[in-house]
């Protein structure tokens, strides 16, 4: 019965390997610019998948918050067999057990990762910024956190997108893209984790 | 040194060392999680740890007792107490006990990264003074001449005079101690670089923030710091040829860069524009077993072909014993004239003790258990008192055919070296002449622990 389930997921989606899958009320714009980073970024198909809520074990009721850790967790479980790397988009606030907040979570060579972006709106003040500059933030999240399920960790490089930001001015300092040598290691760990996931390829071969 | 910082996450609630965990190891960092004082202790026996995240509310021993005992034992390790909100009074009694910061659950991710940002800077500058200091000494050349009747040995000499006239990179293995640079040095005066220097980096001592401006140099105001221009090692060693001690311990990036010299043949100094030209022979050495590495994803693959394209592989002291007593006659020569003694010769019972013994350290060791004799020597002959602390474990072990192999040996001469040095690891791993990192894995390899009556001695407090 799970396995039909299985299948069923494989088979409608088309060559993607990657997945973004939107938790809860969402903004399709967003996704969008998300989706579209992300498969220029690593140049491999990824899916934009219909909405599932915000798993309810996520939910930290004392603090208003979701856990981003078990949102991860959940995440693998539903779709590790489907796909090589998934990430979960909402715009409610996370947080996890031992941090106030999180823009993004995600375990270094894991299989999903989620991201807000509750707090990417904030400007000085009480403003908030252009529709223009809050996509670009989310690309941002979207793309570190992705490399950290690659393996790749936190970097030095001045304004390398891996590099750790924790609050909008130094994510807004970072670029859109990897250093040569982030993207030199994401390029190998793909080569690796297509190889080490030959049944997933040929699955969609004969899809 | 290796490059990765290593952290420990001591908290017997799993979600706070799921989490913490999880984020530090973004930051390229190995953790490892203890659930209580006492299994911190145990892994401190086998691993050196940069930082110890420690909660201050656990069972047994708890953070206190942990804190009492890491201060007590690993003073140079950094310890932050992880506090929950309403007890953050305990935090400050930590602090009095020698703590060197604390958090408060949850705590602000701006502020946890600032905090071990600051700490890991503290760390580094520790390093790097280290390293400054270990470069005044590090000028001492010493004899050239390389000791050896052994087939093995014979090989080897016959092999360094093939190779020497190319210019292909050699990588040499063997066990710490065994004379790699030395056989590096014969390569480079038997070839046609001889005219050219002979550069000798340590990869495994120089702090990986230094890596970069040490072996590429550097512009004029390419950083805080860089107030003239300087040369890297890659310039220094024009003509002539690099020799990259430990290379197993060079960072990926490193291995990224250094590659690109080797292919480009040429380079540029950190903040530099113009490329450099590099005109070097590459001669490496490491005792790691660099196959295992690349399989484990610590070492590259592309870099490692590179580094390798001939292999040389030094024996063990102990694979070629019949060189002891060469070896043991051009010592005491040496450090005779050395400390001005009236030295000059050994008993053949004494000669017998260092053909037996099985010289973990290998000729580091040897050269050092000699220099003792010699300068504590009474009589221009030394006797077999002088090594009778060597024998010592071969009569007190166990006849059994198991306790006579090398590991035995080996383990019953760490064990002896680590009581008398108190558990000191840093005193101990001198002594050896071997570097920390190394004795630690020793430990933990062959499951050595400190013997356990002083445990109880430490006062619970919860
Ligand atoms: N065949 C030899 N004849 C004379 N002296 C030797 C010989 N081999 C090694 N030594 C001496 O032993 C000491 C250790 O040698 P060396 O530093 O070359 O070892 P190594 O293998 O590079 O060690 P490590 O792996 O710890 O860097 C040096 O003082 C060296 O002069
Ligand atoms: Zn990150
Ligand atoms: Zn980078």
């Amino acid at each position: 019965m799970d396995k039909s389930k299985k299948r069923e997921s494989v088979v409608s989606r088309t060559q993607a390997i990657i997945a973004v899958i939107p938790l809860g009320d969402s903004d399709s714009g967003l996704l969008q610019v998300v989706a579209d980073s992300l498969q220029g970024v690593l140049r491999l198909p990824v899916d934009l998948k219909s909405a599932i809520p915000l798993p309810e074990e996520s939910y930290m009721a004392s603090r208003g918050q979701y856990n981003a850790m078990a949102i991860i967790k959940r995440l693998a479980e539903i779709y590790a067999d489907g796909y090589l790397k998934v990430i979960g988009v909402t715009t409610y606030d996370l947080a996890n057990p031992i941090l106030t907040y999180v823009f993004g979570e995600a375990y270094m060579n894991g299989v999903s990762a989620v991201m807000s972006s509750f707090r990417l709106w904030a400007g000085t003040g009480n403003q908030t910024v252009s529709r223009e500059h809050f996509l670009e933030r989310a690309v941002k999240v979207a793309i570190h956190e992705i490399g950290h399920t690659f393996n790749i960790p936190h970097c030095h490089t001045d304004r390398c997108v891996m590099r750790s930001s924790h609050n909008l001015i130094e994510l807004d300092h970072k670029l859109n893209y990897m250093c040569g040598y982030c993207e030199l290691f994401l390029a190998e760990a793909l080569t690796k984790a297509l190889k080490e996931h030959p049944t997933d390829l040929k699955r969609q071969e004969t899809a | 040194m290796a490059h990765k910082h290593r952290f420990m996450v001591v908290d017997d609630e799993l979600i706070v060392r799921e989490s913490l965990a999880a984020w530090l190891e973004k930051e390229a960092a190995v953790v490892d999680r203890a659930e209580s004082g006492e299994q911190a202790l145990d892994l401190m026996q086998q691993n050196l740890y940069d930082i110890l995240f420690v909660d201050i509310k656990m069972p047994g021993m708890g953070g206190f007792g942990l804190l009492e005992r890491v201060r007590q034992a690993y003073p140079t390790t950094v310890v932050v107490i992880i506090t929950a909100y309403g007890t953050v009074e305990y935090a400050v009694e930590a602090m009095k006990l020698g703590a060197n910061d604390f958090l408060v659950k949850p705590f602000d991710p701006e502020g946890l990264s600032l905090l071990v940002a600051k700490l890991l800077e503290h760390k580094r500058l520790l390093e790097e003074k280290q390293y400054l200091q270990s470069q005044v000494s590090r000028c001492w050349g010493g004899p050239d001449e390389i000791i050896g009747q052994s087939k093995g040995m014979l090989e080897l000499f016959e092999q360094i005079v093939e190779i020497a006239a190319s210019d292909t990179s050699v990588l040499i293995l063997g066990e710490t101690g065994t004379g790699k640079e030395l056989i590096a040095r014969a390569i480079h005066a038997n070839s046609n670089r001889l005219g050219g220097p002979f550069v000798p980096i340590n990869c495994g001592a120089i702090p990986e923030s230094l890596m970069e401006a040490e072996i590429f140099g550097f512009e004029k105001g390419s950083f805080t710091g860089a107030i003239r221009p300087k040369k890297g090692l890659i310039e220094v060693a024009e003509g002539g040829t690099l020799f990259l001690d430990e290379v197993g311990e060079v960072s990926v990036k490193m291995q990224v860069d250094l590659l690109r010299v080797l292919q480009d043949k040429t380079f540029f100094r950190v903040g530099g524009v113009a490329p450099i030209k590099a005109d070097f022979r590459l001669i490496s050495a490491t005792h790691r077993d660099l196959n295992d590495e690349v399989a484990k994803g610590n070492f590259r693959q592309d870099f490692y072909y590179r580094i390798n394209v001939i292999t040389l592989r030094v024996p063990p002291l102990r694979e070629r014993r019949e060189d002891i007593p060469l070896l043991v006659r051009h010592f005491i020569k040496n450090f005779a004239q050395e400390t001005n003694r009236n030295v000059d010769s050994i008993t053949d019972e004494a000669m017998q003790i260092l053909v037996e013994y099985d010289w973990p350290g290998n000729i580091r060791e040897l050269e050092n258990v000699v220099e003792r004799a010699v300068v504590t020597a009474r009589k221009t002959i030394i006797g077999p008192d002088a090594f009778s602390y060597l024998k010592a474990d071969v009569i007190c072990a166990p006849r059994e055919s198991a306790a006579l192999t090398l590991e035995a040996a080996e383990i019953a001469h760490i064990r002896r070296v680590l009581d008398q040095e108190d558990w000191n690891i840093s005193r101990a791993a001198k002594i050896l002449q071997v570097d920390r990192t190394t004795l630690h894995k020793k430990i933990r390899r062959y499951g050595l622990e400190r013997a356990s009556q002083e445990l109880s001695t430490t006062p619970e407090r919860a």
